[in-house]
């Protein structure tokens, strides 16, 4: 099949490319633009380890296609923050020692930001549901949890 | 494996696009069912065609009836104002559909057109007396959603015509409606068993004077329970008549066994679960009547 111009927008930044039409946008990021962050895992929207925000919603990137997003606002875990410049998500899973192997983690961080971005209080319940679409495999979960609530406490008094 | 990828801008483009490629080609909503399906090398079309350039698709109105645009999503519905109340079924199937990250993309039209017997979102759009609408190069026909589900992937739709919306009878006073899923896990899983009810009862809050059950994954598609609804219709919904429309129910189904579940489990699961999701519409009634 012919490859297809796109012009994507990822973390502000405009990139030109060539993909296939029916390459997924997580295959785009990953192997043309190195934005390894991004996992890859089941490819069949189970296990959240894709999920990016697509203007501003938490989806799977293994299930859109790179196609779908032109003229939308694509934000990678690269783009929440650097080494030098961490988001208050990233420092908290830092702090609680939310992170084992790391695998989820990038998928975790943007589910609950895209969650907290719309519900700055919430309760523990509600943040375990947020994140149900978003496995561990090394069953982290009640630190995540803890570490996604006390990020709540610092944004919310920033909003 | 590739295919051609379209993005049309209006929805007579997108029919004028499936009455070019026929069985060739393929609507795209979410995605949530289709590229799992195209990368599991179940379906292989030639040409898909993205929706999400069509304007106008993913609005709920509310009028004379409600009408549910076929791109509205999980999301949308289970945060509308609009279905809080008598409608609060439809708010419990979209919120059960995979994660936020499902929800947030996957809409309503892909669920009915996908067809899958353990589709959550509509058995409760069959006790809503719901109806289709498609569009086609000849025009727009409109049939009921009970009609238009054939079998496990199967509908009445043509290759070349797009469901626009789903549309149903606005519920009066007295009325309910309400959902229930038995997965495996409490998240993210496909319905073992899933069932809706809506009830509406008589001004004295008295006697049922219409009820509608329907089923999920217990048979080739949703399946409509009417021995049952017959039996509570004009009589006294007391506990013991709800466990007869639940035993009704059971043997209206025929469940297959799969790694989910045995056909029998999923029977006594249809048998439970009835007489409780019609004791819940019952108490809806009852707190809006207070
Ligand atoms: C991890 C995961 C968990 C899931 N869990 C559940 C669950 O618990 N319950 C449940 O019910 N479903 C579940 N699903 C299935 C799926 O999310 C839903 O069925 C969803 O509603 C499909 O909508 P979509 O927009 O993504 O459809 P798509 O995948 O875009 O389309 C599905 C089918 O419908 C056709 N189509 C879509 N829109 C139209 C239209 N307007 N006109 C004509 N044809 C059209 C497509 O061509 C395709 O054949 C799950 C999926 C995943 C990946
Ligand atoms: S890799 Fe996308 S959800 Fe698992
Ligand atoms: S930290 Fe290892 S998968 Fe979650």
């Amino acid at each position: 099949m012919r490859k297809l111009p796109l012009s994507l927008t990822i973390n502000g930044e405009t990139h030109e490319l060539l993909a296939e039409p029916h390459h997924p946008l997580l295959e785009v990021l990953r192997t043309q633009l190195g934005l390894i962050g991004t996992k890859e895992n089941c490819l069949e929207g189970e296990c959240g380890v894709c999920t990016v925000l697509l203007d501003g919603m938490a989806v799977n990137s293994c299930l859109l296609l790179a196609a779908q997003c032109q003229g939308r606002r694509i934000v990678t875990i690269e783009g929440l923050g650097g080494p030098e410049t961490l988001h208050p998500l990233q420092e908290t899973f830092v702090e609680h020692g939310a992170v084992q192997c790391g695998y989820c983690i990038p998928g975790m961080i943007l589910a609950a930001k895209a969650y907290l971005d719309q519900n700055p209080e919430p309760t523990e319940g509600e943040i375990r549901e947020a994140l149900s679409g978003n496995l561990c495999r090394c069953t982290g979960y009640q630190k995540i949890l803890d570490a996604v609530l006390a990020a709540a406490g610092v944004l919310a008094p920033m909003r | 494996m590739s295919f051609e990828y379209h993005e049309p801008p209006s929805v007579s483009e997108a029919v004028a696009l499936a009455a070019r490629f026929g069985s060739e080609a393929r609507f795209l909503a979410g995605g949530t069912d289709l590229i799992v399906q195209i990368n599991r090398g179940k379906l292989a079309p030639r040409h898909v065609v993205s929706l999400h350039r069509v304007p106008g698709l993913d609005t709920i109105a509310v009028d004379g009836h409600v009408t549910l645009g076929a791109l509205v999503t999980h999301r949308a519905l289970e945060r509308s104002p609009h279905f809080q109340g008598r409608y609060r079924g439809l708010v419990e199937g979209a919120q059960v559909v995979g994660g936020h990250q499902v929800r947030n993309v996957g809409t309503v039209g892909g669920n009915i057109v996908n067809a899958s017997p353990a589709a959550d979102v509509v058995p409760v759009l069959l006790a809503l007396d719901a109806a289709v609408t498609c569009l086609g190069p000849e025009g727009e026909r409109t049939l009921p959603l009970e009609e238009f589900l054939v079998g496990p992937g199967q509908t009445q739709r043509r290759p070349e015509e797009l469901l626009t919306t789903v549309r149903f009878p606005l519920l009066g006073p007295n009325s309910a409606t309400a959902f229930l899923k038995a997965g495996r896990r409490k998240a993210m899983e496909i319905s073992v068993v899933c069932v809706a009810a809506r009830m509406t009862l008589d001004a004295g809050l008295e006697r049922c004077r219409e009820a509608r059950i329907a089923l999920g994954a217990v048979a080739p598609t949703t399946l409509r329970a009417r021995a049952a609804e017959h039996v509570l219709e004009g009589e006294v919904p007391r506990a013991e008549l709800l466990r007869r429309a639940g035993a009704l129910a059971a043997r209206a189904c025929q469940p297959i066994s799969d790694v989910r579940a045995s056909s029998q489990f999923r029977r006594l699961l249809v048998e439970t679960l009835v007489p409780r999701v019609l004791a819940r519409c019952l108490e809806r009634i009852r707190e809006e009547g207070r």
